[in-house]
């Protein structure tokens, strides 16, 4: 009897809870809470940063060795400042190369931006991913330097993210391996560029170059922002490599998967980008 | 549970938010990171029982979810599950209070949150993608329990230490909410 009545209790117990978390839920869709908990998640990161700030400088050693020891052989086998120098020099290139080759698009097509005259806001990474299934990191710069939504951050080698939201001393940005992620991109020149979308499908994975518009991508070649997407990113922003080449039953779609350029997984310092889409 | 546990298992949370944000998420193997969180929930339902892991997994939901970037609720709702299956094990005939249990079913708890995290938030339209990379993220929470769970075990019985006693001294009648 007793047992019976506990085992109704604890029913009632986890239907309530339940019932309290789906109703959290809930309201986190409704506009005016939802923004009163985005403050509140702010105030909280804002908090936690200084700490955050300061363990993050004293664990990059640990997280690196620990990585080390999972990637021995495979990946993490250069040090940081081998591949920021490695990252710089293959900007550079990728950056004259894209330059010279697409110089007679570009000055035809007024109006977009040139990457190098934007101004910058350079950040350290604080933070990694807070969730296993959100790909965002945070960074140490917000508002009161700057910072604002939708800014796009890079590294030396490229796109790393765009801001997503941003405190007076922290942001997050959503990296371009998140699944929620999705960049107007362009590849060849003249009259073989190509336009199409590259969408995130998580950390760790290539992003997926779906939705081509002319010639189908080669392996190896690098794919930049277009800067006609919406205007969501200035054009010409190294984003990645095409890594292999999949067409569809009849040969009709062309779909492509490209890694990131930028080491998500090594990421120390970022530069936002002063620039905000067109409205 | 009397004020006073409530008070430290919020001291706990809190504390082992900025370890989570500080420290473990730092730490990203194949792009995964431990989840103290979740195991303290799963310890909190191998210890108290359905009612109260359920409960104390909704606090550590809330707490935990203003670092995260998915919807907020989404965290406790999983936790409130989490604390109450972890607890139903305790249940179960036998000797369940053995420190080893304990710990092995904080570790499944652990593993099974996470499958519901990514079944709840893909249900929910958050861009969880329920693909092999679940699977990865469920491995290192695991392997990452493995180490946190003994901690978390003990933190939580400490924690709730002083409320199993208050409860002994204040027994609640047969089928009353606070049994476990």
């Amino acid at each position: 009897m007793a047992s019976t009545t506990r085992r109704a209790s604890q029913r009632v117990t986890l239907l309530m809870l339940v019932l309290a978390s789906v109703t959290i839920l809930t309201l986190d869709y409704h506009g005016e809470v939802s923004r009163g908990i985005s403050r509140v998640r702010r105030d909280v990161l804002d908090a936690l940063a200084p700490v955050q700030r300061g363990i993050a400088a004293g664990l990059h050693p640990i997280g690196d060795v620990a990585a080390g020891a999972f990637h021995y052989g495979a990946l993490v086998t250069q040090n940081a400042r081998l591949r920021s120098e490695l990252g710089a020099v293959q900007s550079q290139l990728a950056e004259n190369r894209f330059a010279v080759s697409r110089a007679e698009s570009i000055l035809a097509l007024e109006g977009i931006p040139f990457v190098q005259n934007i101004a910058t806001t350079p950040a350290q990474v604080i933070s990694s991913p807070t969730s296993n299934f959100a790909y965002t990191m945070e960074i140490d710069r917000g508002t009161s330097a700057g910072v604002a939504p939708r800014m796009p951050v890079v590294s030396g080698r490229g796109l790393a993210g765009t801001v997503v939201d941003a405190g007076s001393s922290t942001a997050q940005v959503r990296l371009v391996t998140d699944q929620q992620s999705s960049i107007g991109v362009t590849f060849g020149t003249g009259t073989r560029a190509s336009s199409a979308i590259a969408v995130g499908q998580g950390v760790g994975e290539a992003l997926v170059v779906d939705q081509i518009a002319g010639r189908s991508p080669h392996v190896g070649e690098t794919i930049y922002t277009s800067g006609t997407d919406g205007g969501a990113y200035p054009a010409g922003i190294p984003v990645a490599v095409v890594a292999s080449i999949k067409t569809g039953a009849g040969g009709l779609t062309t779909t492509a998967t490209a890694t990131p350029l930028v080491d998500l997984s090594a990421l120390e310092y970022v530069d936002v980008l002063e620039w905000l889409p067109q409205p | 549970m009397t004020p006073r546990a409530w008070g430290r298992l919020v001291v706990v949370a809190i504390v082992a938010l900025i370890a989570q944000v500080g420290v473990l998420d730092q730490i990203t193997v194949l792009g995964a990171h431990a989840d103290v969180m979740v195991v303290l929930a799963g310890a909190a339902g191998a210890i108290a029982g359905p009612s109260r892991g359920a409960m104390i997994g909704f606090v550590l939901g809330l707490v935990a979810d203003l670092v995260v970037p998915t919807t907020y609720g989404l965290s406790s709702l999983t936790f409130v599950l989490v604390g109450f299956a972890a607890g139903l094990v305790r249940s179960l005939p036998g000797d369940r209070d053995g420190r080893s249990i304990q710990l092995a079913t904080c570790i499944a708890a652990a593993a099974v949150g996470t499958f519901v995290y990514a079944l709840l938030g893909a249900l929910l339209g958050q861009s969880i993608a329920l693909d092999r990379q679940v699977v990865v993220v469920a491995l290192v929470v695991t392997l990452g329990s493995v180490v946190l769970g003994a901690p978390a075990v003990e933190t939580v019985r400490w924690a709730l230490s002083g409320a199993d006693r208050a409860e002994a001294a204040h027994p609640v009648p047969s089928g009353g909410s606070a049994t476990r």
